[in-house]
């Protein structure tokens, strides 16, 4: 791929890279004076910090700053702004439709059906998502509170709702996994932090203005330019995870197919609790010759002249189960359905717990725990969407696992679900488990640049 | 909120008929079929646009399979089952009548990609294609496709509903 020069200053932060920050609170406002928010948001990008807290960009820090923000608007936000109908009407039609009307489409049916949704996204009343990552408690408080100042006044903005997370110890999520090996490099972005075999990814795939990852294709750019270009969209998703019922899935299971807990975790997820890629390493997390932790995202399913020549060959999933959750949502060089390898679909993931962690001593302790997730790319209905509808709730996608859904993420219900873990002895077939992870809210954004925020802040 | 029932998992495999008799394979019972019909009916411009298209069409199909774009284009999609293209009414018409897998909508942009050309060549002779190249306005040709889809008769009958075309390679691979 041709060298890319990408504006880094115009393009928010989050897009581009993680901030590694250990808390962020997500806040939810619905507009209640068109002019009051556009007066805010161009405070967000006046470059004058003394008098509102600055969005982050991608431009690289001299000094890692205590906290950063990033804004997404949802469709209803941009018609609370008051922007035309030509305008409104150039953002792709799963982003104004919104996650509710997408829900069948995605899985988020039953207990995860918008009908259960908790505020405040049971009403269309979330215009402005703003993300607030900090380095700790203090500085979280004291950016929502310079934020809530500016946001509330003269009764610009209302707070409808937010949402905490905070991360676990060494990294992880409450069903025990290592998160976070795995984002795509993107052309023009930072490079790589650890060896990676997959191939660098066309920027038209995470932001609007470029060449995307299909043929001859970039994707339309909402209008005017100066909105559109260099944004990019995000699928914020509350995720309930039912750890109670995983940790006892695991040790009723586990004897029946005569492995341990840990390696038929290990075997749903494509990962080692630790982050061993089961693929590398299939029957233990601690490996001989041990593998260092930067190789855990040096890996392939399948063996190819271009990205992974001396590999291993996993194509019957004898390995990693061509079913886990891991080989689902990135297939990587597998051949899938549309005879493209799995590199097509890639999206970038933000994601911290919500939550206390889980006590095993006291699993029925009755309060929710789970994952806040941010899904972006450039386009909702071919990556986020694309994959929950077709790699995470379907198995078409490639041979043999037909009928069934990712084992954690998908909408299983006890009667259909259904798990193979291949083995040249003969496959182990595990059926009748219940869905773990439940859709507790959900709400699509646009990611404005900052040219974008400071055009929607002068829009009349 | 009522817990869910967490009823006990089980690891036991459905039976299957025994190899060599002539026990008909049984479809399992709440089978979702995997292929989908797609019966487009297109609507040629002019008499010079269906003889153009007849040449073009009859050239390349002419070609060794491995040497055909519309064979290796079809085929490198791995989800189209069977194609065929009919010229109907008196040549005004043309049909291209498929079995594929899946969403038409979800694998739009890979169809395109392996596609795109046949159909630029095919919609340059239609009196109402969507804007070309395909390539480059993909919505509206996914919408064209979608307008033009005859419906069948449902159901659209399949010996093996639940096998893709994924699948039946790999099958094939292993036998």
């Amino acid at each position: 791929m041709a060298d890319v020069n990408l504006d880094l200053a115009d393009i928010q932060g989050l897009i581009l890279r993680g901030y590694t920050m250990p808390a962020v609170r997500y806040l939810f406002l619905r507009i209640d004076d068109a002019a009051g928010a556009r007066r805010f948001l161009g405070g967000l990008v006046s470059g004058d910090a003394a008098s509102s807290p600055q969005l982050t960009t991608a431009a690289p820090w001299a000094v890692k700053p205590d906290s950063c923000l990033n804004l997404g608007i949802t469709y209803d936000g941009l018609k609370a702004l008051g922007l035309p109908e030509a305008t409104l009407g150039s953002f792709p039609d799963e982003f104004r439709a919104g996650p509710a009307a997408r829900a069948d489409y995605v899985g988020d049916t039953r207990e995860s059906a918008p009908a259960h949704w908790a505020p405040p996204f049971d009403k269309p009343e979330i215009h402005l998502m703003l993300s607030v990552f900090a380095a700790g408690k203090e500085a979280l408080e004291s950016r929502t509170a310079s934020l809530a100042a500016l946001f509330g006044r003269d009764g610009a903005m209302t707070e409808v709702g937010r949402r905490d997370g905070f991360e676990l110890p060494d990294g992880r999520v409450h069903f025990g996994y290592k998160d976070g090996i795995s984002q795509p490099t993107i052309a023009g972005g930072p490079d790589r932090k650890t060896p990676d075999m997959q191939p660098v990814i066309p920027p038209g795939s995470f932001l609007l203005g470029y060449p995307s990852q299909f043929v001859s294709h970039s994707y339309p750019v909402p209008q005017p330019a100066e909105l559109g270009r260099n944004g990019s969209f995000v699928a914020f998703r509350v995720l309930k995870q039912e750890i109670a019922a995983f940790e006892k899935f695991l040790s009723d299971t586990a004897p029946q197919v005569g492995m341990s807990p840990d390696k038929l975790a290990a075997k749903m997820c494509g990962r080692w609790r630790n982050g061993v890629p089961v693929v590398l390493s299939p029957d233990t997390d601690s490996p001989e010759p041990p593998l260092p932790p930067d190789q855990y995202n040096n890996f392939d399913y399948v063996t190819s002249a271009e990205f992974n020549p001396d590999g291993v060959d996993d194509k019957k999933g004898f390995r990693c189960p061509i079913g886990s959750h891991l080989r689902r949502n990135n297939p990587r060089g597998q051949l899938v359905a549309g005879g493209d390898d799995g590199r097509k679909h890639r999206v970038v993931r933000r994601g911290m717990p919500y939550g206390p962690p889980f006590d095993p001593a006291n699993p029925d302790d009755g309060i929710e725990r789970g994952l806040l997730g941010m899904f972006i790319g450039v386009s909702i209905l071919d990556q986020y969407e694309f994959l929950m509808s077709q790699w995470i709730n379907d198995g078409i996608f490639t041979p043999g696992i037909g009928g069934t859904k990712d084992p954690i993420q998908g909408n299983d219900t006890p009667a259909d679900s259904k798990f193979t873990i291949p083995d040249p002895a003969g496959k182990k077939v595990i059926t009748g488990f219940p869905q773990f992870v439940v859709t507790r809210g959900s709400a699509y954004c646009f990611l404005p640049s900052v040219t974008a925020v400071k055009h929607l802040a002068g829009s009349p | 909120m009522t817990e869910p029932s967490t009823p006990t998992p089980s690891t036991s495999e459905p039976s299957t008929p025994t190899p060599g008799t002539s026990e008909p394979i049984p479809q399992p019972a709440k089978a979702k079929r995997v292929q989908n019909p797609l019966t487009l009916i297109m609507t040629i411009k002019s008499p010079a646009d269906y003889e153009e298209l007849y040449k073009q069409l009859t050239g390349i199909q002419a070609l060794p399979p491995d040497e055909n774009p519309l064979n290796k284009a079809l085929i490198a999609t791995q989800v189209v089952h069977f194609a065929r293209f009919v010229f109907l009414e008196n040549n005004t018409k043309m049909a291209v009548i498929t079995a594929y897998d899946g969403s038409l909508g979800a694998y739009v942009n890979a169809f395109v990609d392996k596609v795109g050309p046949i159909f630029d060549l095919l919609l340059s002779h239609m009196a109402d294609a969507p804007p070309l190249p395909v390539e480059q306005h993909r919505k509206e040709f996914l919408q064209y496709i979608e307008a033009h889809d005859v419906p069948v008769i449902e159901p659209f009958f399949s010996a093996y509903p639940t096998l893709t075309v994924l699948d039946i390679l790999s099958n094939a691979e292993d036998s």
